[in-house]
């Protein structure tokens, strides 16, 4: 029946019916939140999708941090970031890195348009179903809000030191951690699942 | 209270679709259907253990090397806090020893209790414990902030005879705790806690039934 849910957290049944803008849904059990409906989500995810990935190549072209010390001075970028592990022997934790803050946001970025043209189009396309099961699993290994934290943390420790300037790569940075966030926000898996289930249906 | 399971429905891991039980394949995305997470308790057991070994040297070894003119200082993840707190930055201090000393250890007692509840079937409290699941979920990738600090330090600082940080052996070791405790996460299924209530209440309207009869 329409509107059947288990809740994934503790199994029990219920019947959520058809949401309305800006309606929630929660299991009254084991509280764990369930599903947001929202009319416009699509145009949202579009929005902060496309400005993220905007972000992303300009936080990616410029000057990430700077920092001087006894007359010298060195400059690094966001890339230099995974880099730099690699020219010090730990390879893996390069590959993590640059996974987490670059590599995983933008493919779950490019992932979402994919699934968000078509869906407010309301057009099925058969490459639906891979993409939202790749773009959902992969949310929770996005890191850049972590990133963010590191970076302040890394500022303060650095500057006992010596003198950091903060260049245009890290602003570019934080505008992309704020729109990616705001992207991922916008897109609810159980109103995303349904509403390929009915472009399926009425393609049929 | 009904659960998708008493009426023989299993929920599709990604999509939420509820489908009869049987069903090999979920009818909406065509993943393999399971009633409960696979062999959830001995997965998230196992990587548990894996988990706390590899605390071990996360904690025992140098996360970060720093050379300044000719002299080298190791640091521990604990050093770095005490570091911190010795250079006047309490706040970061609390930020580093909250995402790198209580998150990963909390996190990792957090989930060996759960498993070792739901083994011996306990009732108690599972609200609570719902909770507690969800916030372990919810905070895993937040521990990665020190191996994320080491990397942009070792980026940033290289300046050759001077002042120059490198990683150390600790660095990959951390975040290999921090990743296979989300894993163990992943692989724990919170139904699990419910479905002892469950077969409890039922046991106990058997009970009821047999003592009318």
């Amino acid at each position: 029946m329409r509107g059947d849910i288990a809740c994934p957290g503790c199994d029990l049944l219920l019947n959520i019916g058809t949401l309305q803008h800006g309606e929630s849904a929660s299991c009254p059990r084991c509280g764990n939140f369930l599903t947001k409906h929202r009319e416009d989500a699509y145009d949202r995810v579009l929005a902060f999708a496309s400005a993220a990935l905007v972000f992303l190549i300009v936080a990616n072209s410029y000057s990430f941090l700077s920092f001087s010390a006894s007359g010298m001075e060195n400059t690094m970028t966001l890339k230099q970031t995974p880099v730099a592990l690699w020219s010090h022997g730990l390879p893996t934790v390069a590959v993590l890195v640059a996974a987490f803050i670059i590599v995983i946001p933008s493919i779950i970025l490019v992932l979402m348009l994919a699934l968000c043209i078509p869906l407010r189009q309301g057009r099925y396309q058969p490459w639906l179903v891979p993409v939202a099961k790749i773009a959902f699993l992969a949310q929770n290994w996005a890191m850049v809000e972590v990133f963010i934290i590191g970076v302040i943390v890394s500022l303060v420790k650095i500057a006992a030191m010596a003198t950091v300037e903060i260049g245009e790569s890290f602003w570019a940075y934080v505008a992309f951690t704020i729109c990616f966030t705001a992207a991922v926000a916008s897109l609810d898996c159980y109103q995303c699942w349904e509403r390929i289930e009915a472009l399926r249906g009425s393609k049929k | 209270m009904t659960t998708a399971a008493s009426k023989g429905l299993s929920t599709c891991h990604f999509c939420f679709k509820l489908a009869p039980a049987d069903v090999h394949r979920c009818p909406r995305c065509h993943a393999v259907m399971h009633l409960r997470k696979n062999d959830s308790m001995q997965r998230t057991l196992a990587l548990l253990i894996t988990a706390a070994l590899l605390y071990i040297p996360a904690n025992l070894y140098p996360i970060m090397y720093t050379d300044q003119l000719g002299t080298t200082e190791a640091s521990t993840i604990v050093g770095g806090v005490i570091l911190l707190i010795n250079l006047g930055s309490a706040p970061v201090a609390l930020v580093i020893f909250v995402f790198s000393v209580m998150v990963p250890s909390g996190k990792l007692l957090a989930l060996f209790y759960l498993v070792w509840t739901v083994e011996r079937h306990s009732t108690l409290n599972p609200r609570q414990r719902s909770v507690m699941y969800r916030m372990t979920e919810f905070i895993g990738k937040w521990s990665m902030v020190d191996v994320f600090v080491v990397s942009i330090l070792v980026a940033l600082i290289h300046l050759t005879g001077i002042l120059v940080i490198r990683p150390g052996i600790a660095a990959i070791c951390f975040a290999g705790v921090v990743i296979i405790t989300m894993i163990a996460a992943e692989s724990f299924d919170s139904r699990l806690i419910w479905d002892n209530m469950d077969d409890e209440m039922n046991h106990e309207s058997e009970e009821l039934e047999s003592d009318a009869g």
